[in-house]
């Protein structure tokens, strides 16, 4: 039993490491030319609550 | 070859994921306003799907069960989804910057989709072999693809249709997705 437990965290810190190093690589890897601000487009549909609608954006300038 | 044929069409379309087991509900309802979106969001979710299902079969058939730490699997799975999604984000950045602009923006979010945990660990409890694993780990997320894309077309319809105001957005999405549900119940009893 004691060796599964060793054998268990040994395991755990292992995976957990390599999900570390792998996203410390991509965090570093430079995000392609045209890609800095990526998102979903929104053209504008009839779902006001979202906060991507662009009837909000024209409210906070107002508002500003 | 029947079997597969069977688990295929059962996984597909009597069994999906999103309206027989509910799963995957997030993304069904956040990206299936345009029809770009829910495209690309499928087509990420079919690879990492496919991809995280063989890593996570073959560690737990290869480390965990020699090892005798079969109780890991949860974390492990968690954790191989995570590993895989960071690794094909850093890939995809480095090689492919035009698929990067069509699927980059999802492929975080797939990570805390829990259709994919779900499809690791059915891999397991249903003692799949290896070729019943592919299978299944392609037939799900082609389920998922089909419903999205098809919830994806009736929303973009009803952008256009006289909706009551109370029902507009989420409201009525939920409806036609109940509807939806009733009618792929419908399949049971093809296979």
């Amino acid at each position: 039993m004691p060796e599964n437990i060793v054998s268990a965290v040994i395991y755990a810190m292992v995976i957990a490491s390599i999900y570390a190093v792998l996203y410390y690589l991509n965090h570093k890897t430079p995000v392609p030319k045209g890609c800095e601000n990526l998102n979903v487009k929104c053209e504008g549909c009839k779902i006001s609550s979202c906060e991507l609608h662009p009837s909000r954006k024209i409210k906070e300038e107002v508002h500003d | 070859m029947g079997e597969i044929f069977s688990m295929f069409i059962a996984a597909v379309l009597i069994n999906n994921i999103v309206l027989a087991k509910f799963l995957g509900i997030c993304p069904f309802l956040g990206v299936s306003n345009k029809l770009d979106s829910a495209f690309g969001m499928s087509l990420a979710v079919i690879f990492v799907i496919v991809g995280a299902s063989i890593m996570s079969y073959g560690i737990y058939y290869m480390v965990l069960v020699p090892l005798g730490i079969e109780y890991m699997m949860l974390i492990t799975f968690i954790l191989v989804i995570a590993t895989f999604v960071q690794f094909t984000e850093m890939v995809i950045k480095k090689y492919s910057p035009g698929l990067y602009k069509a699927l980059g923006i999802y492929l975080p979010l797939i990570t805390t989709n829990c259709v994919v945990l779900q499809v690791t660990l059915d891999n397991i409890a249903n003692e799949f072999n290896f070729v019943n694993m592919l299978v299944y780990s392609f037939a799900v997320p082609i389920g998922f693809m089909l419903v999205l894309l098809l919830f994806a077309t009736i929303r973009e319809r009803l952008e256009t249709s006289d909706i009551p105001e109370a029902f507009k957005g989420n409201p009525i999405a939920l409806v036609v997705a109940a509807i939806m549900a009733l009618t792929f119940s419908a399949f049971a009893g093809l296979v």
